[in-house]
């Protein structure tokens, strides 16, 4: 250590090696990083030393499950790796539920977790966990390294795997004695190769065949073609295939709500017309979806009579759940493109898209907007009467989520951010924060229940503390509402364990965070409120008392047919 | 029986990434050999499973492995067979076909055996 600067991590004579935990910020600056999440630990207390130097923004949440779904909120909105960084032990298992909702849902986050040094391994040192286990499932690729020669070749890597083919979570699990280690100036010199994107088109003139000669096409599009940024582009192919466009959850927002072609959400809570486009197509296009049980229902008979052409850049994914007939991989845009190419020729017969078209009109749900207690379903329909084209809607998991992808729409610059695969109740109030953190100039609303709210919040500490001024929009029904609702109509009423009798007062405890706070229980109020938030400078919460009776309808129970779907104020009267 | 072959990375965790993908697809390896091989720092993975339907299963997912260079299914003509037996007359080394192997296993009847798929 005799002639190395300890400040700046640098050796003053020789400047030929730096220490690990300063070329670890480095390597994040090089990969552009502006922002981490996180909170430290004793193992990273050199990184942490370091990152006080950099001009990377740190955010000091207060848990790092938080961490994570922010870093994934971030990565949703800017199409770039979100970082986030943990402690070894428990901050890497906190770490695990944030790591595996950005997994479900394809999202580029790079996740740094401290470890125990090198030497005691494996000997349960103190706050030592096995996170390159824990996190091998539930991430793309993880690392761990053990030797400072690697450091600079692996971060790059997991930058690099994280935003290549099918993005997703990568992990670095890095023990302390590699912070503090020397690396040579050589080493961390090392880049990589960026493979080449996988393709496969030679299914291509079949699709296209297919399409050609397709009677009812319908399009159904995946959270894939919102990472792809290909909406814009299968709007196009929908109208040269004059076919309908119906969206899954996670491609909420990717093609406008309020284009002509397109349905809606799809699924077990979907709109109905979409279900039906789905059921009596002929062919189906499918692109960037890996057909979820929640679109699919009963497996089996999904797709029965339907010839489907499967687009996905993840080759593993194409006949996984439906056996394709006809599977292209490569990313959406790239292909929906080459689609476009091929079918400039195809003769318009305009009799099944003129019905999905006057169907669509038909579709709508009669729920009392002028009632109080207020329905939740009034409150989504003002979110999408005042806010702004380019606001960012984030939502928890449960009946909240459901109303919020039924019935809020979703166009212009609008996205719309959840967890679809995973379903982990907590994640849009910090993913929301991320997203806010990477679009500042956006108005970014969560869209909450009073179940998950209770999960996170005490992130309205980090908001405040940070300065990242969202929009809590809480549906407050006092119950685990759609565990209820299954309850409700599955077992026989019998509620166990699903209403809450100790809710905190909401208002309060925002208030008590330094956040600003409304409660709103008549539904004159709701937009006025809403119109009030979008303009709070701080973070603000809604408290909204909602009709703890209301069900999320029309619904389709798990494993059953579109036939038999509970329908409740729903008019659809187009059939299954 | 169907036989899968891996090129891998040689480096730790590999196994367990590449078991973790038959455990979540809930496949029983039946049998399974690994090994330096031709190139430094690669080794190869040789793993048979039940039948061709959880071959296919499981392939595309080990192709998606980072660290898996490539994954086939190996061809029936490529398969071999070896085991260790331990009978009266002492320890017994067999290769050969998978037939052969099974004739000889079962004509032998031995105290204990271990036998594993191999192809090349």
């Amino acid at each position: 250590m005799g002639c190395c600067d300890v400040r700046s991590g640098r050796c003053k004579e020789c400047e030929q090696t730096m220490k690990g935990a300063r070329a670890a910020v480095e390597l994040l600056e090089r990969q552009k990083v502006d922002v981490m999440f996180g909170i430290p630990g004793g193992v990273l207390l050199p990184f942490y030393d370091e990152l006080a130097q950099s001009d990377i923004r740190h955010i000091l949440v207060r848990h790092e499950q938080c961490a994570a779904h922010m870093a994934d909120g971030y990565a949703r909105v800017s199409k770039r790796p979100g970082v986030c960084v943990a402690t070894s032990g428990p901050g890497a298992t906190n770490l695990v539920t944030g790591v595996a909702t950005a997994f479900m849902d394809s999202s580029p986050i790079v996740a740094l977790t401290g470890q125990v040094a090198t030497g005691v391994l494996g000997n349960d040192a103190f706050q030592e966990a096995d996170a390159f286990s824990l996190m091998m499932p539930i991430t793309k690729h993880n690392f761990r390294i053990t030797d400072p020669k690697d450091l600079a070749e692996t971060v790059n890597k997991a930058f690099m795997i994280a935003m290549t083919g099918r993005y997703g979570p990568v992990h670095i699990d890095l023990p302390t004695d590699i912070l503090t280690s020397d690396i040579a100036e050589e080493d961390l010199a090392k880049t990589v190769r960026v493979p080449k994107p996988k393709r496969n088109l030679s299914g291509l003139l079949d699709a296209i065949k297919l399409l050609e000669s397709a009677e009812r096409p319908t399009i159904m599009v995946g959270g894939g073609v919102a990472w792809s940024r290909a909406g814009g582009e299968i709007t196009r192919l929908a109208e040269i295939l004059m076919a309908p466009i119906v969206t899954t959850l996670m491609a909420k927002g990717s093609v406008p709500d309020n284009h002509p072609l397109v349905l809606g959400v799809c699924g077990m809570h979907g709109r109905q017309v979409a279900n039906y486009a789905l059921n009596n197509c002929d062919v189906l296009l499918a692109i960037g979806t890996r057909f979820s049980d929640r679109v699919t229902g009963k497996l089996s008979e999904f797709g029965a009579k339907t010839k489907v052409v499967h687009v996905d850049i993840d080759s593993s994914e194409i006949g996984k759940n439906v056996k394709g007939r006809v599977g292209l991989v490569g990313d959406a845009w790239t292909v929906v493109n080459a689609l476009i190419a091929g079918l400039q020729k195809r003769k318009k017969k305009d009799t099944w898209i003129e019905r999905m078209k006057a169907l669509n009109k038909e579709c709508s749900c009669d729920h009392d907007l002028r009632s109080d207690p207020i329905k939740p379903q009034k409150v989504i329909h003002e979110l999408s009467n005042n806010l702004p084209d380019d606001a960012i809607v984030t939502t928890e998991v449960g009946q909240n989520q459901m109303w919020a992808s039924h019935f809020y729409k979703c166009y212009g610059k609008r996205m719309f951010i959840t967890s679809g695969g995973l379903g982990t109740m907590g994640f849009g109030f910090p993913a929301a924060l991320g997203a806010k953190v990477a679009r500042p100039g956006s108005v970014v609303v969560d869209i909450a229940g009073d179940g998950s709210l209770q999960m996170v919040s005490h992130e309205f500490a980090t908001a405040v503390e940070s300065g990242i001024p969202v929009v809590v929009c809480l549906l407050d029904n006092g119950w685990l509402g759609m565990v209820k609702q299954w309850q409700k109509h599955f077992y026989g009423s019998r509620y166990m364990a699903t209403k809450f009798s100790g809710t905190p007062d909401f208002v309060k405890l925002a208030e008590a965070y330094g956040a600003e706070a409304i409660r709103v229980e008549r539904h004159s109020e709701v937009a006025e409120a809403i119109k009030r938030a979008s303009k709070c400078e701080v973070p603000i919460l809604l408290d909204f008392i909602v009709d703890p009776e209301e069900d999320v309808l029309p619904m389709t129970p798990p494993g059953k047919r579109t036939s038999e779907c509970i329908k409740g104020r729903c008019q659809w009267k187009g059939g299954a | 029986m169907e036989v899968l072959m891996l090129l891998v990375y040689d480096q730790p965790g590999v196994m367990q990434r590449v078991m973790g993908e038959f455990t979540r697809k809930r496949i029983n390896v039946e049998t399974i050999v690994v090994g330096k091989c031709e190139m430094p720092e690669r080794a190869r993975i040789v793993l048979s499973v039940e039948n061709r339907e959880r071959a296919l299963n499981v392939i595309e997912h080990l192709r998606a492995l980072q660290e898996v260079i490539e994954a086939d299914i190996v061809a029936p003509d490529r398969h071999e067979a070896y085991a260790i037996l331990l009978g009266k007359s002492g320890v017994c080394r067999v290769t050969g076909t998978v037939e052969e192997v099974e004739a000889l296993i079962k004509k032998s009847q031995p105290q204990r055996y271990i036998e594993a798929m191999n192809a090349i």
